[in-house]
């Protein structure tokens, strides 16, 4: 399959600690044995601890491109956080891009301190609609709360991006990238948010 | 009275050097912490309206409008506050003796209102090491004397109300210097949602008060003297010698009161109240009667308690002599003038946080007279 | 099995720039790999570390730079391959022994890899560390790929051998810290017997003798360098504008000449080998076009050492127009990215670019700007740092002298900003805040009555803090250190060190105690448990009073975020909505609004504090400091 762009520019973005780099990696790595030049850039090391993280994916049939995608040109945004995915469509937006959106937020040091509060979430939801083409937005930490740990959100989420048919993510090829990634011991774990997280998914 | 928070009592008591560490704003909230006899603000706290700001002695004090809601009068004994009597007194119970400096009717009272169930507790003062005081909660005779002797240094006796521990329904005597006994005051009036055992508060026992020292500055002073010596009793001689008698090691030292004015805490010199003017009883020395105490009776639950101690051959009293009860109230005066004189001086005459009537002011003015 | 242990030559994997560097010095067949971590090179040796059981290598996490090359030469001067890396900061550290491991040269491939922080995005400064192999006359390579990051770093070894120098390769996050295709090579397994030749001892002096070797080394490295195929050209014969650029630089060019689709008026002059410069290369290149632009990251290295170049030979180049950081066409300070070249090419070629229209961008700009909240870095959800430094913020505030922090580096430097309440106030190099505070001691003489609180954590006191703490015992300097002793190396992604009983490949080691080294350097040493802050905070306040000598408090607690890899949380927390006071006098917020732990909620309808269950990690150190005990532990 040939992507309607080339390079085809994803973002991941979400708040350190959320398993972006990890998200990332596994997307890079269900694509690239399907013969695609992958680059993905990633923010990480000091904004491990609670900064914004943002990773920039981009898929290309022909070459490697730089691992940081200009500005205005995101295809596809995943977000782990929904102020997170706003911030990103701030920079990279276009009236094109597809958001997918975990509707669960965490909140930054200044609005736990309530200088600032946090934006009504379904107001955010609203703007990212406005800029985005189409919006699939859940809350996909729910759903790793209730499998007992917040960290599944990453795995579940991706469950949710396959859904949206737009990469060519499948269960199998997901089965084989966390294979080499994850420690085996939570591998059904994994899976069972992949499954979860495209059963959650709506699009608004 | 004009509201505030910790932001006020910082710029208007800490920042203005006015704070007298009595304690009445810590245990409230985490913002406020004493150490080493001061009032430390830990964190900012932004609300505009605070029990810390509106407890404090020194945050604003009308006396008329707090003597009002008190008393259910205007202010207008300016001498000593209103006094129903004034006696002579000294505890009877050779237990007293000797630990106590004066008479120890304030032991005496106290150990009698546990006693007869008149309170459950009280909140007296006691010293940590090397003169630090703090508030200490007693129920016992044992407890009230570790509470005996005269201390100089300021310190947070209030905290100890506020922090308990209580069980909740006992009822509370306290012990404590004027600005103490203002802060109570202020305390029972104020409008704001209490959460504290104030309203349990039922007996309110007044020390005269001169001045109080700093303590870590005082502290400084005695360690340079005296090295790792360790302070233990200190007593100041009645007028007028007047000499800070001090026990550092095993020997007794003579201090001069002139070498450790400077330690007086710049709050004191504000101050206009010298014998607790919003107590149940007020109690000091007898100038010239070693032994003896003065009491001024000021309600109607004082009354009844020194009566019932005099009934109970507690304390045994005499009328305060005439010409020692106008020096007291010459002395109290005269605190007074030097108050509005110190304010005047800091320009603080008018926005300060003492609210005085032109015509009171003019009256202490006129009728105090300068001490020989 | 680790993914650059794969033995399946021929085949694409997806690897991180720095899997692709350790999988080239693999395939290179190094022995010994020594490094101490910081970011972005940490996962080097970290990755290395992995797989050294089943290559028969010694990696090892050493206590700093210095060290780490000096084992990593050891190997080289007895005929092995030896590799270290390091971040630009370390190379600070380790740059005394290699401005003298230049002159005595190194026998087995000896490959120094060292990782700038362009925008400082990880680091306490931002540096250009090319600078010292012009300063030490060392061979200097920077890869723009992944691909080439693993083939240069294999390449590396050979040329150090050939030249009997080590090399310097110099990466950036931009390399390092992102990932793509690589194409692996054969694995092979050296069993070659190290042995010190001692007929020919590596010594510099004769100083002169070995300086004027090393000149010619590097004379000849130029001449390696003028065929190296890391050295390319893309573009039209005679370029309007000529780009010369190298490492990350190279994809944000090609980006930016892709997307104004310039390829017809732009070349890209790539150079892999940066110093010394291939000369003829260069200058060929020079003579096609009038107008150059330089795209490097950091410094204008290849800029200025060009345009010497070009100085020599003006009198055949004739006029030239030279744009780069030193003419401030583009920024000289921060990291570049495809934009940034973009706008510069714009400008200098004048072309028209709008990837979405002005209206949209404009339009999401706004959005964004108006709802989207600041995201600062701060502690995670129970690390024992902000208990610590909560214990610092009232133990100085009760002292009452205007007290402060002397700050380290580690995850604690986010003392200086509001998750460790500010309190940190000097923040340098590795080190700096125990001989900072051991040198404010001695100014107690002269007056100085603030107290000074160093800080440092467990693998920084190993790496510089040791030193500074004998230096403050042996002066009778006056000191309070708090060791934040949290058991890894935790900024740079949990490596071991001496104190925590294993190697960098997972071996039981020696656990070199903090409290025993403490005391053998002359110090008066407590202990405490940072989760206990109301202790804390009166041991830190009796430490401070006591102003005479050295003082060191061990504060230990492990990383929340290595404990939560394998343990449950220790408390279920709750906030009792009826007695949380909320903004009411008494409280007014303490939990949210000062302390400020990422695992509260600040709900504002209900005007109370919650416990956010996807963040808290449940340390119980909240409970402690709610003054209506509304906030509820319960063990799990």
């Amino acid at each position: 399959m040939v992507f309607q762009k080339d390079p085809f520019n994803v973002i991941i973005g979400g708040v350190g600690g959320q398993g972006n780099v990890i998200a990332s990696q596994v997307l890079g790595r269900i694509l690239l044995p399907k013969g695609y030049v992958i680059t993905i850039g990633e923010t990480y090391g000091a904004s491990q601890r609670g900064g914004a993280v943002m990773s920039h994916l981009r898929i290309s049939a022909k070459d490697q491109f730089s691992p940081l995608i200009p500005e205005g040109q995101c295809d596809l945004l995943m977000a782990l956080e929904p102020v997170e995915g706003l911030r990103i469509l701030g920079q990279y937006g276009n009236p094109s891009v597809v958001s997918l959106i975990n509707t669960r937020p965490i909140h930054p040091i200044e609005i736990i301190s309530g200088q600032t509060p946090y934006p009504d979430v379904s107001e955010v939801l609203r703007r990212i609609g406005e800029l985005s083409k189409g919006v699939w937005a859940f809350n996909a930490t729910e759903i790793a709360l209730e499998m007992g740990d917040p960290i599944f959100s990453n795995m579940v989420m991706l469950g949710a991006l396959s859904m949206l048919d737009m990469l060519q993510i499948d269960r199998q090829g997901f089965e084989q990238a966390i294979g080499g990634l994850l420690s085996s011991g939570r591998l059904a774990q994994n899976l069972e948010a992949f499954d979860r997280g495209k059963m959650a998914v709506e699009k608004i | 009275m004009m509201n505030g928070g910790l932001r006020a009592l910082e710029e208007r008591v800490f920042d203005r050097d006015l704070c007298v560490s009595c304690g009445a704003c810590v245990s409230l909230c985490p913002y406020l912490r004493s150490w080493q006899g001061r009032i430390v603000k830990l964190d900012e706290c932004d609300l505009a309206e605070g029990r810390c700001f509106n407890y404090c002695p020194r945050g604003k004090v009308d006396l008329n409008e707090l003597h009002q809601r008190l008393f259910g009068g205007p202010y207008k004994e300016i001498e000593m506050g209103m006094v129903r009597s004034v006696l002579m007194a000294r505890a009877c119970d050779s237990v007293w003796a000797g630990r106590v400096q004066n008479g120890g009717v304030v032991s005496a009272l106290t150990d009698l209102a546990i006693k007869e169930g008149v309170i459950d507790a009280a909140v007296l003062t006691d010293r940590e090491v090397n003169l630090l005081p703090r508030g200490h909660i007693v129920s016992g005779r044992e407890d009230i004397m570790a509470c005996t002797g005269s201390i100089y240094t300021s310190g947070p006796t209030l905290e100890a109300l506020n922090r308990g521990p209580w069980t909740g329904d006992e009822r509370i005597g306290i012990v404590g210097l004027p600005c103490m006994v203002l802060a109570l005051a202020k305390m029972r009036t104020s409008s704001l949602e209490k959460r504290t055992p104030i309203d349990r508060v039922d007996l309110v026992i007044g020390l005269f008060c001169t001045w109080a020292l700093d303590y870590k500055s005082f502290m400084g002073f005695l360690q340079k003297r005296f090295g790792d010596r360790t302070i233990g009793k200190v007593d100041i001689t009645p007028p007028p010698e007047r000499i800070m008698k001090i026990t550092a090691g095993d020997e007794l030292h003579d201090i001069p009161l002139d070498e450790i004015r400077s330690f007086i805490r710049p709050g004191c010199h504000v101050c206009p109240d010298m014998t607790s003017e919003f107590s149940d009883i007020s109690v000091g020395t007898v100038e010239g009667e070693e032994g003896w105490n003065t009491v001024l009776v000021r309600t109607e639950r004082g009354e009844e308690l020194v009566k019932r101690a005099e009934a109970k051959g507690v304390i045994e009293s005499q009328p305060l002599p005439g010409d020692k009860l106008s020096h007291l109230k010459e002395a109290s005066l005269l605190k007074k003038r030097r108050a509005i004189d110190a304010l005047k001086d800091r320009g603080e005459l008018e926005d300060g946080y003492l609210t005085l009537s032109r015509e009171l002011i003019q009256q202490i003015q006129s009728e105090s007279k300068e001490a020989p | 099995m680790s993914i650059i242990a794969q033995d399946t030559p021929g085949e694409t994997v997806l690897l991180m720039g720095n899997e692709a560097i350790a999988r080239g010095a693999l395939e290179a067949g190094i022995k010994v790999c020594a490094a101490y971590p910081g970011n972005p090179s940490s996962e080097i040796t970290g990755s290395l570390a992995g797989v050294a059981d089943e290559f028969g290598l010694h990696v090892e996490w050493s206590v700093n730079e210095k060290v780490a090359l000096e084992v990593a030469a050891a190997a080289s001067f007895a005929g092995l391959r030896g590799l270290c890396t390091m971040k630009q900061n370390g190379l600070n550290v380790a740059s005394d022994f290699l401005l003298n491991l230049n002159l005595t040269g190194c026998e087995g491939g000896l490959v120094l890899i060292v990782a700038d922080d362009p925008g400082a995005l990880s680091s306490s400064n931002e540096e250009d560390s090319r600078a010292f192999a012009k300063l030490g006359d060392l061979p200097l390579l920077e890869p723009a790929t992944f691909q080439e990051a693993k083939a240069m770093t294999k390449w590396a070894f050979d040329l150090s051998e050939d030249l009997g120098l080590p090399v310097l390769v110099r990466t950036v996050t931009r390399v390092s810290h992102a990932r793509g295709n690589v194409l692996l090579d054969e694995l092979p397994r050296p069993t070659k017997k190290p042995r010190f030749d001692t007929s020919r001892p590596r010594i510099a002096l004769p100083v002169l003798t070995n300086h004027k070797l090393l000149r010619e080394k590097l004379e000849r490295a130029g001449q390696v360098f003028e065929t190296s195929p890391f050295n390319f050209y893309r573009g039209p014969e005679k370029p309007e504008l000529l780009i010369i650029t190298c490492g990350s630089g190279w994809m944000y060019s090609l980006e930016a000449v892709a997307n104004l689709d310039l390829n017809e008026r732009v070349g890209i002059l790539k150079l892999g080998t940066t110093w010394p410069l291939p000369e003829q290369m260069v200058l060929n290149h020079l003579s096609k076009a009038d107008h150059v632009l330089f795209v490097e990251e950091v410094s204008p290295f290849l800029e200025n050492n060009v345009k010497e170049l070009f100085a020599q030979n003006c009198v055949d180049l004739g006029l030239k127009r030279f744009s780069g950081k030193a003419t401030g066409t583009l920024p000289d300070i921060g990291e570049l990215n495809p934009d940034i070249v973009i706008s510069t090419l714009q400008d200098i070629l004048e072309v028209f670019y709008e990837p979405v229209s002005a209206e949209y961008a404009l339009r999401a700009k706004e959005i964004s700007d108006q709802l989207v909240p600041e995201r600062p870095l701060g502690f995670c959800a129970g690390c024992p740092h902000r208990a610590t430094y909560w214990a610092i913020k009232n133990a100085l505030a009760l002292d009452g002298r205007d007290g402060f922090v002397a700050g380290d580096i580690g995850c604690y430097s986010l003392g200086i900003g509001p998750s460790g309440f500010s309190q940190m106030k000097t923040l340098h190099a590795m080190g700096s805040g125990t001989g900072l505070a051991g040198g404010f001691g001695q100014l107690n003489a002269f007056g100085l009555d603030q107290p000074v609180i160093a800080v440092s954590g467990d693998s920084t006191f190993y790496h510089a803090v040791m030193p500074a703490l004998t230096n403050a015992s042996y002066n009778k300097s006056n000191l309070l250190l708090l060791l934040l002793d949290n058991s890894a190396t935790a900024m740079t992604g949990f490596q071991p060190h001496p104190g925590t009983g294993k190697t960098a490949s997972g071996q039981d080691a020696p656990i070199l105690d903090l409290e025993v080294i403490c005391k053998a350097l002359g110090a008066q040493v407590e202990v405490g448990d940072p989760f206990d802050m109301k202790a804390t905070t009166e041991t830190i306040l009796r430490l401070l009073q006591d102003v005479e000598g050295v003082k060191v408090l061990i504060l230990r607690r492990e990383c929340a975020l290595v404990r939560g890899r394998t343990q449950k949380k220790l408390f279920n927390m709750e906030v009792d909505q009826d007695l949380c006071l909320g903004e009411r006098c008494g409280c007014n917020r303490l939990c949210t609004r000062v302390f400020k732990c990422p695992g509260l909620i600040w709900d504002e309808i209900a005007g109370r504090a919650r416990i956010d269950e996807a963040i808290c990690t449940g340390c119980g150190v909240c409970a402690e400091i709610c003054p209506s005990l509304a906030i509820r532990k319960e063990v799990v």
